[in-house]
């Protein structure tokens, strides 16, 4: 019969041969969980407490407490937001838990990598360098203004100034300078008007990605 | 490194350090070095949080640094392993110090270690800022914090060398052992003024030289104490005497550390030295006899090697220890399987090698007793068996062999230092689980203690307090007994447990030629 070779027949080892590797039918079901400890034979000697261990006990407890509270007791942020979690309401509103100090260390004998303040102080630049341009504009803006009102009430007393002028400037000799003063008197105000709006367009146009409707 | 001892280090620093610390002690101990960005990747940690746990680590001269091979910019850490074992050592030399020292050593030694390493002016400022130490002068800390560099209990870490680049990657320094010891100068009118606010601790002339606690002179202190506390139990108070003068000598001439005899110290020396310095007059009068009893004692520790100067005399380290560690098994075995099974492991080391039967009839031991004895010592390792198969069978049959017991003294001793090492991790863990189980309850008590305290200074009247402390009802009062009593126990075996450690450590400094890390500057 085809497929009846080597390695056809896989069946499993019968009861006898079970019996004769020492494999038992009826296994022993566990329905309890095992104890955690194995039964203690003998009974632990009990240890006597001498005057220098029980000192020992204690500054340990208080080591321990001491490092748990000291900046050197390292807990990651997660750990820190569940323990807050779990603090009882009225600890929180009395604030009784001091906020821990921060760790100092002689960053000096230990690899530059270590000291992270470098690193933040460095992340932390951006953000003062954007607050001081916004500063600076306000402090442009203002300037500005000012220039702006101080050059309007210049020019008024220009214009009154240059009125007297053009009426001795009509007794000057020479009529094409007269002419260019009058132009120069027209175009000033009309002129600034027109450079401010061509600059505004053409920044808009240079910003605009897309054409201008 | 074992397994368990990587456990018990991963608990260790757990309990001083926090988790962060943990996690990356963790990694470092599965490697030899790591750069950051190796731990930060492996821990899943931020890089901020696993250079702080490093700077900790290396702080309490845990972790170790140095520039990679490939390139001298990128440092790679590593960790002291056999340094974490120390962290539990803590209130065994604050116990010492206090012993030698009064409070005030205690007050100086608590403050550098919990600083991990510090400069004079530092520790001396936080010293005297404490409350309960205010009525001692600063005068007699600055003393007694420079005696105790004299006496090599604190020690000078490498100083720094200044370079002029300020921003250096890895920081350089200049180790020198002449160094180590030398005292700084401390001025008490700044830190007077530091302790008034009126000057800062850069101003401090000593910024550059940072101290910390030189664990291995304690160890040295406390292996001294173990041997002269044998020789006192066994021959009496005048022999623990006469040697506690022979190993003074021996470390004139001697480094500490030797691993396996000391240095030649005669006789006349001897006399000499006890003659000016102790007013035991027993023992100046039989001091030969003493010292013949020592060196024909059994423990070995005291050996006679030739006969110039009244008696040439060397300190044999190796056997002493041989000694105590195989007294410390043969208890182990005592405790565990019951007096004939240490009877059958003293027989086995009698003889070195030795047959069922022959063990049988050595022990005196019935034959089936003595068989499930030895099976049990062979199976929790105290023992080992031999195979020596007869030469030259030949025909068909079986060879014939011949199965010897015998003892492979430094596997029976590695062996029970990992079932040290793994029974104080499972009892530090132990009573972490009992703490976070009753921690509402710790709590509670801890607070009432505090309220009932602050009733007490405000002048409240006892019936009042007494109803406060009443709201802790008296079964709970019973499980918080019960808690503590098993907290104290527990931590109680844990100073047991180490005092075994360190027994077999010693066994392995002085008995074999592992490395050990032990020297004289640490």
């Amino acid at each position: 019969m085809a497929g009846r070779g080597r390695g056809g027949k896989t069946g499993t080892l019968t009861a006898e041969q079970l019996a004769m590797l020492g494999c038992v039918k009826d296994l022993p079901v566990q329905s309890a969980p095992q104890p955690t400890f194995p039964p203690v034979m003998n009974k632990p000697i009990a240890l006597e407490t001498t005057e220098a261990e029980s000192f020992q006990l204690m500054w340990k407890e208080k080591f321990l407490n001491r490092m748990r509270n000291s900046p050197y007791y390292v807990v990651s942020e997660s750990e820190e937001k569940q323990n807050l979690e779990q603090k009882d309401w009225r600890e929180k509103i009395l604030g009784q838990k001091k906020p821990k100090k921060q760790p100092e260390f002689n960053y000096r004998a230990m690899p530059r990598e270590l000291n992270m303040s470098n690193r933040k102080r460095r992340g932390a630049d951006a953000r003062p360098k954007l607050l001081t341009k916004k500063t600076d504009i306000e402090d442009r803006l203002k300037v500005l203004e000012q220039k702006e009102l101080k050059t309007g009430a210049e020019n008024e007393q220009d214009d009154a100034k240059k009125e007297s002028d053009s009426e001795q400037d009509d007794e000057m000799d020479d009529p094409e300078a007269a002419l260019d003063d009058e132009m120069d008197d027209e175009n000033d105000y009309g002129n600034s008007y027109f450079d401010n709006g061509e600059a505004y367009n053409e920044e808009d146009d240079n910003l605009d990605d897309g054409p201008v409707i | 490194m074992s397994a368990d001892y990587a456990h018990l280090c991963s608990a260790i620093v757990e309990q001083c350090f926090g988790k962060v610390s943990q996690s990356v002690s963790d990694c470092l101990f599965s490697a030899t070095t790591r750069t950051l960005s190796q731990i930060a990747s492996a821990t899943k940690l931020s890089r901020k949080e696993v250079g702080l746990a490093l700077s900790v680590l290396i702080n309490f001269r845990l972790v170790n640094f140095e520039a990679t091979k490939l390139n001298p910019f990128v440092p790679e850490y590593s960790l002291s392993r056999q340094d974490i074992l120390c962290l539990l050592r803590y209130p065994r030399y604050i116990h010492m110090v206090q012993k030698k020292y009064g409070s005030i050593g205690a007050s100086i030694a608590e403050e550098l270690i919990s600083a991990g390493s510090d400069t004079a002016s530092a520790t001396l400022t936080k010293c005297l800022s404490d409350e309960d130490t205010r009525a001692d002068s600063a005068e007699s800390y600055r003393n007694i914090f420079l005696q105790m560099i004299t006496d090599h209990y604190i020690i000078k870490r490498p100083e720094l060398i200044l370079s002029e680049e300020q921003d250096e990657v890895l920081p350089k320094f200049e180790s020198n052992e002449c160094d180590y010891f030398r005292h700084p100068n401390v001025d008490l009118q700044l830190i007077e003024k530091i302790r008034r606010g009126e000057a800062t601790l850069a101003e401090a002339g000593d910024s550059n030289m940072i101290w910390n606690v030189n664990y291995d002179r304690f160890h040295q202190d406390f292996r001294d104490a173990i041997m002269i506390d044998a020789i006192e139990r066994k021959l009496g108070e005048n022999a623990s005497e006469c040697f506690r003068f022979i190993l003074k000598i021996m470390y004139k001439t001697t480094d500490p550390w030797q691993r396996k005899l000391s240095n030649q110290i005669t006789f006349v020396d001897i006399k000499q030295t006890i003659e000016k310095k102790s007013n035991n007059l027993d023992l100046m009068k039989h001091l030969d006899q003493y010292i013949t009893l020592l060196t024909d004692d059994s423990l070995g520790f005291l050996r006679r090697v030739g006969d110039m100067g009244g008696g040439l005399y060397v300190v044999d380290m190796e056997h002493a220890f041989q000694s105590l560690a195989f007294a410390c098994i043969e208890s182990v075995i005592t405790e565990r399987f019951g007096s004939k099974a240490a009877r059958i492991f003293r027989v086995i080391r009698f003889k070195k090698f030795i047959e069922q039967e022959d063990l049988q009839k050595e022990a005196m031991i019935p034959a089936k007793e003595a068989k499930s004895l030895a099976y049990n010592l062979f199976q929790d390792q105290f023992i080992h068996v031999k195979a020596i198969k007869k030469a030259g069978g030949g025909g068909n049959g079986l060879a014939k062999a011949f199965y010897l017991f015998q003892i492979k003294e430094k596997d029976s001793v590695r062996m029970l230092l990992d079932v040290c090492y793994k029974s104080l991790y499972n009892t530090i863990e132990r009573s972490n689980f009992e703490k976070n189980e009753h921690t509402g309850l710790i709590d509670k008590s801890l607070r009432l203690d505090c309220i009932v305290e602050t009733m007490k200074e405000r002048g409240e009247s006892d019936e009042y307090i007494a109803e406060i402390v009443e709201t802790f009802t008296p079964p709970e009062v019973e499980i918080l007994n019960k808690v503590k009593n098993r907290i104290k126990t527990l931590s109680k075996a844990e100073l047991t447990m180490d005092q075994t450690i360190f027994l077999l450590q010693m066994y392995q400094h002085h008995c074999t030629i592992l490395p050990t890390g032990i020297g004289k500057y640490k």
